[in-house]
């Protein structure tokens, strides 16, 4: 512990007596900027869906996700997640593999399970499995040597398991973040550098084939026309170019809440799910996307704090995993709309339509609070 | 220190940082292309989304409606539905191709080809697949219209063509040519052609162009993605441009329609032309060019077959042969030399020439059309006998340069300058003119053919009517015309024809005039004339038959399908004026290969129909409008009661 505690001296930025503030201003902070999220995101969805019932819709949602936010922010204490993480990776697998068999297909894939009047869309869920599986691995199989890859297999079989069950419906963007969001939180564990310099060389092997045997023809062309989407306009690079057009006539001040004309003349499709961005930019332009921008790398600033403060393997992996979630979600969903990344079906935390995608967002950062609060020893006292 | 570390984390401390210089750097990233879409390039994505969402619909211009000089409509506009093609929201041509080629049983192939046509243009402008729709085919593509993105409707007023219409002298419309789409617009900028305009190819619709295309109008509609017209922004308080088009200037033709369609019914069967004129003005008050053809099935896209069947015809259907149509005149042009003789004193009315039948010259024959010869004949026997021999000797003594004089006099052997692009000057043969074009001298054989308007003399039965319009006015030669009066779409009249005239035939006097006349009506109204087939009870006419020897065409009596016979016929003509001292109406009928006979047989009832025609009208417009005045005093003096 010492020898630890020597190697890390000089890297923390911030004094050690910080370290035990009894209360986090970062609560504080992490709600404000929850409710700014929710409340921009629905008024932009409004706008988006002018017409159409979704922001009715997300709005008698917001029941489930804001309880669910306080569930798993101040009711359910962090071990207990610990505890239970396998448990839900089981569930998750389970519905993932009902959704390959009796799925409701929408938008070429098969993706949703109905439960009545609710429809479920279970790779939402996965991604946190995923940062539950990655944090419980590692808070269970503490070792002080760097990880081999020998060491690390148990875990790649379990999340190679849920990849596959993705990439098979096919979700090619979800497994994608999934795989993101493991090999970020493993980025902050030692790791044997010829494990590392082992799979990043398999890793083009393994692109190649997955390119060559499961991509679906139109998957292969959405990344190839993300590349140069004016080449054909109306078919596959339609969306693409729509989107950019629509974020780039927003210009610097945008066109106004309700005022873009991209969005509400159905040039953009997917404008309330996968290309809500682009409706934000045309309407509230450069500077509102930077607001956007710089909550969520705020964010994600936080979580990153979060996780350095705590002193648990498991809470503090689970706050850089939704650091990541968030993060790459936020960033591939962005990229996609501004046409520097193929079009994946990633949607834009907070502000792209669907009550899956919305409680599994609100439940990260309900898992960032309890992280923050067992921090600074508030969950002790549970 | 209250807390107790159970254990410590795993993670690497310096990771963090490193986390913190990734996560600046993407957001930097992204807030970079933020920048270049949103400002470095907002100005251009902004006006392409303008582009994107409000489209131009142009409102195309009816053309001008061209009335008769009574204000009778000879030819208005109807709406047309028409199928275009919007290539920009098309996605799959060939299926979309297939689906319409099914519904409106049109192979692929024309589509192709129209589509083909339209390659340079941008691909937001719609091209036309297929014109005038009927109602069946408009609900046929309008119910299976979701399958069909990019495939429209489009409603344009078009001409709307009856029976009647006298498809030479209106002319026709073509889709415009792609290749001369930029010259033509050179000269007009401001109120530019498309692609699939209807121009106006020939006869009026050419000729005045400009004034019936009418302008363009546009408006701006809102369109989502799949050009599906959305809702208008009014509710945000701001509504769309909608500029309406200016139909065209409206024409009053000099034509007087009842006549017209009278002169064509006279003129039926026959192949050839006919010109009716008011020799007061030069008003054409009919022309009727025959074969005729359908300016419909131009309008609509005329198909190679039906193109290659106009053009292979030998009667040349679309050629206007009343002002395009070279003729030897034949006897008619024995007025010519008579009042050459008498001018120049060759000839007076008394002096006489013995017919046996033949004239010889050297050591040729120059046989009379009558071998039995007509005895010794004064000028005016020879006119109502139409004796050739008679007039072989006065062209003979008069030579062909003095007979050529007088026939320029008339304006005949140059263009009377009627404005219509098929207009011929003919030819008036003179000796000048056969040494620069055969680089022989006149022979004095030459002179007996062209005497009886045979040979080299090629005139227009333009030029027909209007020198016998002069011969009925005394010297008057008016140029010919046939618009009165343009009208713009409000109502102002933006220009007015007034009678021009050429020249004054001062070459002729008076006197010669009034016995050529005498000579003219003798041929229509005494017992013997070679014209009293043109006779009409109750009014003076004059005229004078002719009929030519035909020899050419030969080289096409081998076409299959063809009336081989028709071509080795005579062409009949028939020149009249009525009433002979004061004339209202002139007359040159020209039969090209007439199966019936001779002018005198032929031609001359047909244009004794249209005179007593002319009469007819004459009266019952008259009797009407005195109706009319009569019940107007009826109906003041009721009001004043």
């Amino acid at each position: 512990m010492a020898n630890r505690k020597k190697q890390t001296e000089g890297v923390f930025l911030l004094p050690e007596g910080d370290l035990k503030r009894p209360r986090s201003p970062q609560i504080t902070l992490l709600c404000t900027l929850f409710v700014a999220l929710l409340t921009m995101g629905l008024i932009n969805l409004y706008s988006a869906s002018l017409g159409a019932g979704y922001f009715a819709s997300q709005v008698k949602n917001l029941a489930i996700t804001l309880s669910a936010f306080v569930l798993f922010g101040w009711v359910i204490p962090i071990r207990q997640v610990n505890a239970y993480a396998y448990w839900f990776l089981g569930v998750v697998a389970a519905l993932l593999l009902i959704v390959l068999f009796t799925g409701r297909v929408a938008g070429g894939a098969q993706r949703w399970i109905s439960l009545g009047p609710i429809s479920f869309q279970p790779s939402e869920m996965a991604k946190l499995a995923v940062v539950l599986t990655v944090a419980r691995f590692f808070s269970s199989n503490r070792q002080d040597a760097p990880y081999t890859i020998r060491d690390l297999l148990p875990l790649a079989a379990t999340v190679g398991v849920v990849f596959v069950l993705i990439f098979a419906q096919p979700d090619f963007g979800t497994a994608g973040v999934c795989g993101l969001i493991a090999i970020c939180m493993l980025s902050f564990i030692r790791i044997n550098l010829r494990s590392i310099g082992l799979v990043f060389l398999s890793v083009p092997i393994v692109a190649a084939l997955l390119w060559n045997i499961f991509l679906m023809p139109y998957q292969k062309l959405r990344v190839l026309n993300a590349l140069n989407p004016e080449l054909d306009p109306q078919n596959s690079g339609y969306h693409a170019l729509q989107s950019l057009i629509a974020v780039g006539s927003g210009g610097v001040f945008g066109k106004g809440f309700t005022q873009g004309t991209q969005a509400h003349l159905r040039f953009l499709p997917e404008r309330h799910t996968d290309f809500i961005f682009s409706v934000f930019a045309e309407e509230h332009g450069f500077w509102g996307s930077v607001v956007i921008f710089t909550v969520f790398a705020f964010i994600t600033y936080i979580a990153l704090d979060i996780a350095r403060h705590s002193k648990d393997t498991f809470a503090s992996l689970v706050a850089v995993g939704v650091g990541s979630l968030i993060f790459l979600e936020f960033a591939i969903n962005v990229s996609m709309v501004m046409g520097i990344f193929p079009v994946v079906g990633i949607p834009l935390p907070f502000f792209s339509f669907g009550s899956s995608a919305m409680l599994t967002v609100c439940i990260s950062l309900g898992l960032l609070i309890s992280v923050n609060r067992s921090n600074s020893g508030v969950s002790k006292r549970n | 220190m209250t807390r107790i570390h159970k254990q410590e984390s795993l993670l690497v401390e310096s990771r963090f940082m490193w986390a913190s210089i990734v996560l600046l750097v993407a957001i930097s990233g992204l807030l970079l292309r933020l920048w270049y879409i949103q400002i470095y390039k907002g100005d251009y994505y902004r006006e392409v989304s303008e582009r994107n969402r409000v489209r131009k619909i142009e409102i195309p211009a009816p053309r001008g409606i061209i009335f008769d000089r009574n204000g009778e409509v000879v030819l208005g506009n109807r709406p047309f539905y028409d199928l275009v093609y919007i290539p920009q929201y098309v996605a799959d041509k060939d299926t979309t191709f297939k689906i319409i080629s099914r519904l409106l049983h049109v192979p692929v192939t024309r589509f192709e080809a129209r589509l083909e046509m339209a390659q340079s243009q941008p691909k937001f402008l719609p091209v036309a697949l297929k014109r005038d729709l009927s109602q069946h085919e408009v609900s046929i593509i309008e119910a299976n219209k979701i399958f069909l993105p990019g495939i429209e409707v489009r409603v344009a007023p078009r001409r709307d063509y009856g029976p009647e219409v006298p498809p030479h002298l209106l002319g026709y419309l073509k889709e415009i040519d792609p290749e001369a789409l930029d010259t033509l617009n050179v000269t007009s900028q401001e109120n530019p052609y498309l692609l699939g305009d209807l121009v106006g190819k020939q006869g009026i619709e050419l000729r005045w162009e400009k004034y019936l295309r009418g302008q363009r109008g546009y408006r701006l509609i809102q369109v989502d993605a799949f050009g599906r017209q959305s809702q208008g922004l009014e509710e945000t308080g701001f509504s769309l441009p909608n500029v309406p088009s200016k139909p065209g200037a409206d024409l009053e033709l000099t034509i007087d329609y009842e006549l017209q369609k009278a002169t064509k019914a006279a003129f039926a069967g026959k192949n050839g032309a006919v010109v009716v004129l008011n020799p007061q003005t030069g008003e054409v008050l009919a022309a009727v060019s025959e074969p005729g053809f359908d300016p419909k099935m131009m309008q609509q896209g005329v198909s190679p077959e039906d193109w290659r069947e106009l053009i292979e015809n030998p009667f040349k259907p679309l050629l206007d042969k009343t002002s395009g149509g070279e003729f030897p005149p034949g006897s008619v042009y024995k007025s010519v030399v008579a009042m050459a003789g008498l001018e120049e004193h060759v000839i007076d009315e008394n002096r006489t020439v013995y017919c046996p039948g033949f004239y010889t010259l050297g050591n040729r024959r120059f046989y009379c059309h009558d071998r039995k010869g007509h005895g010794t004949v004064n000028m005016a026997k020879a006119m109502l006998k139409s004796c050739d021999v008679y007039f072989y000797q006065v062209g003979i003594e008069l030579g062909v340069d003095r007979i050529a004089r007088y026939a320029k006099a008339f304006g005949l052997g140059e263009k009377l300058g009627v404005a219509l692009n098929m207009e011929k000057p003919g030819l008036i043969p003179t000796s000048a003119w056969k040494m620069l074009t055969y680089r022989l001298p006149w022979a004095g054989g030459d002179t007996p053919n062209i005497s009886i308007g045979q040979g080299y003399d090629l005139i227009t039965p333009m030029q027909m009517a209007n020198l016998y319009a002069t011969i009925a006015n005394g010297g008057k030669l008016w140029k010919p015309y046939y618009v009165n009066k343009v009208t713009n779409h409000v109502g102002e009249t933006i220009y007015e024809h007034h009678p021009e005239l050429i020249r004054d035939v001062k070459e002729v006097s008076p006197k010669t005039f009034a016995m050529v006349r005498a000579a003219l009506q003798a041929v229509v109204m005494e017992p013997g004339g070679t014209g009293k087939n043109a006779a009409v009870e109750g009014v003076t006419v004059a005229g004078k038959s002719g009929s030519v020897q035909v020899v050419s065409l030969k080289k096409n009596t081998n076409k299959p399908g063809s009336d081989v016979s028709s071509y080795w016929k005579e062409h009949a003509m028939f020149t009249a004026f009525s009433p002979t001292e004061n004339a209202e109406i002139a007359i040159a009928v020209v039969s090209q290969n007439d199966i019936v006979g001779g002018g005198g047989k032929s031609a001359a009832p047909v244009a004794g129909k249209i005179i007593a025609r002319y009469w007819q009208l004459k009266r019952e417009r008259a009797a009407s409008a005195q109706a009319q005045n009569k019940d107007e005093i009826n109906g003041k003096q009721e009001k004043a009661n």
